[in-house]
């Protein structure tokens, strides 16, 4: 379990995150959707212990960070590493042996070419697998899908699928409604840093009618297409 | 064209800013470096130039980047682009060139030029594609990509060593083991990414342990050849190649330790002023470590549980 009690996170006068409550059981997945800029990032990064904040962050397994699979929006490289000595750094830094990355390459990347020549959905690819390949019990996969081919998504959706089963918690956040309601258990809308409310499986398709309804309002006649 | 290089300097000044400098101290910094390098190479070896020239090329390579002359070629037309580019690469090759003609080495003068000028008009992968093999590959990252880097200059400082033997100059082989402590010195202070130092399942300090056990097994390997040529060969001054082989590595440490206490920032002006002082009285280093370490331990701690 993961229960963030009363997190607050402010840049200078600035609140980007107001006293979010909330709990994460294992075996479920959950989405956090919101507009750019809503907080998403900022709130990963807090559970992750990359940014200082109010509030607490506990989980069953401490320290929170030795036990998480952080998916990064755009996944850092440096510039002259292989696919695989990306993955063997991730890995020995979780004191895991990695005698068969070849054989777990599910993806097919070619692995002994520089990360920093890879595209950016090989990129993401060559992230997910390093962390699936420490062995985590918890996953923030912030914006999994973005960038990827459509088999990578199918592969994508189905390695969460599999983490679930395995009882993993998975967070996720994505911008595409459709690659959270097949793999969430429950959505939670986050805005200007706030959490409006969760919506479990049955509501999702309500869900997206009314943010598409929200969102879209009369914009489109505000552009005066003719 | 004149806004393009205004707004190099532009750059160039906020760099040496974020350092912690004012601009004209950074230029002054910079060239009295230059100069004092320069001076101390030709005083060390008479093969001097034919590390001198190579290095200036290198750098100077390193504007024909494929990527970067795709943005300029974009930016601007064909004749001005080139004229940018032949005017950067005279830029870059310039004080290097002033030294030459001060040393009076003509022959050696003409041809930095003309290979500068030459690169201003071609472009090409400064990173190439193909998978550069390295010795380090199973501990990543600092030797891994560094090794990749500058694996040329371990062959320079190879080939200078055995130069040293043949030529009976003493000198020039401590200079040799010198240059691998200055290329791998040079593989630490660049910036590491957070998510890298947060994934470590390990505290502070025994992330920093780690750090140092690879830092100093890596660039044994390296120094092993020149360490055991210099015995064998001047094997009455065994304790003085041991005790720059010890200062060399003393240094190292100091620099991981420094880069940490600044992390997650670069090392700014402070630590940089400190190390130029445990540079010429090296003694200071074992005073000015232990302080790093201890401020090295409280920045990692934000990262490392």
């Amino acid at each position: 379990m993961i229960k963030v009690t009363e997190l607050t996170k402010s840049y200078g006068t600035k609140q980007v995150l107001k006293n979010i409550n909330l709990t994460f059981s294992e075996g479920n997945v959950y989405g956090i959707v919101g507009e750019n800029g809503a907080g998403k990032t900022t709130l990963f990064r807090c559970i992750a212990g990359l940014e200082d904040y109010q509030g607490e962050v506990k989980s069953k397994l401490e320290p929170l960070k030795n036990h998480l699979g952080l998916l990064l929006t755009e996944p850092f490289f440096f510039a002259k590493i292989t696919g695989k000595e990306y993955i063997q750094l991730l890995c020995s830094a979780r004191k895991i042996k990695t005698d068969n990355i070849e054989s777990r390459n599910i993806f097919d990347l070619p692995l002994n070419q520089y990360a920093s020549t890879y595209s950016t959905g090989m990129k993401k690819k060559l992230a997910i697998t390093a962390i699936l390949l420490q062995n985590n019990k918890y996953f923030i996969l912030d914006e999994p899908f973005n960038g990827v081919d459509i088999q990578s998504n199918i592969i994508i959706t189905e390695i969460i699928h599999k983490l679930k089963e395995l009882k993993k918690i998975v967070i996720i956040s994505s911008h595409i409604f459709s690659t959270l309601s097949v793999t969430c258990d429950e959505i939670h809308l986050i805005k200007n840093g706030e959490f409006i409310k969760p919506v479990k499986r049955e509501d999702f398709s309500k869900l997206e009618a009314e943010m598409k309804e929200i969102t879209i309002a009369n914009k489109l006649e505000k552009l005066e297409l003719i | 064209m004149k806004e393009y290089f205004i707004l190099q300097y532009k750059m160039t000044n906020r760099k040496l800013k974020d350092f912690g400098l004012e601009p004209i101290m950074g230029y002054l910094l910079i060239l009295a470096c230059f100069i004092g390098l320069s001076i101390y190479l030709f005083h060390k070896t008479e093969f001097a130039q034919y590390v001198y020239i190579p290095i200036s090329l290198v750098l100077t390579s390193k504007l024909s980047e494929i990527g970067r002359n795709d943005f300029l070629k974009l930016c601007f037309s064909d004749k001005y682009y080139k004229l940018v580019r032949v005017v950067e690469n005279f830029a870059a090759s310039f004080p290097f060139l002033i030294f030459l003609l001060y040393k009076q080495t003509l022959i050696g003068s003409v041809i930095l030029v003309a290979v500068s000028l030459l690169l201003g008009l071609s472009s090409f992968k400064t990173s190439l594609n193909f998978t550069i093999p390295t010795p380090f590959y199973k501990k990543p990252f600092e030797f891994t990509v560094g090794f990749r880097n500058t694996f040329f200059i371990f062959l320079i400082a190879y080939i200078l060593t055995f130069i040293a033997i043949s030529v009976d100059n003493f000198n020039l082989g401590i200079f040799s083991l010198l240059l691998i402590f200055i290329v791998v010195i040079g593989f630490y202070p660049k910036l590491e990414n957070e998510y890298f130092v947060w994934s470590f399942a390990l505290t502070a300090k025994q992330f920093i342990v780690e750090k140092i056990k690879t830092a100093l097994f890596y660039t044994t390997i390296l120094c092993l050849p020149i360490v055991l040529t210099l015995c064998f060969f001047y094997y009455t001054n065994i304790v003085l190649i041991l005790a720059f082989y010890f200062i060399g590595c003393v240094f190292l440490i100091t620099i991981i330790f420094a880069k940490y206490a600044a992390y997650p920032n670069e090392m700014n002006i402070a630590e940089g002023i400190i190390i130029s002082i445990s540079v010429a009285f090296p003694p200071f280093l074992f005073v000015f470590a232990p302080y790093f370490y201890t401020k090295a331990l409280k920045k990692l701690e934000r990262f490392l549980i």
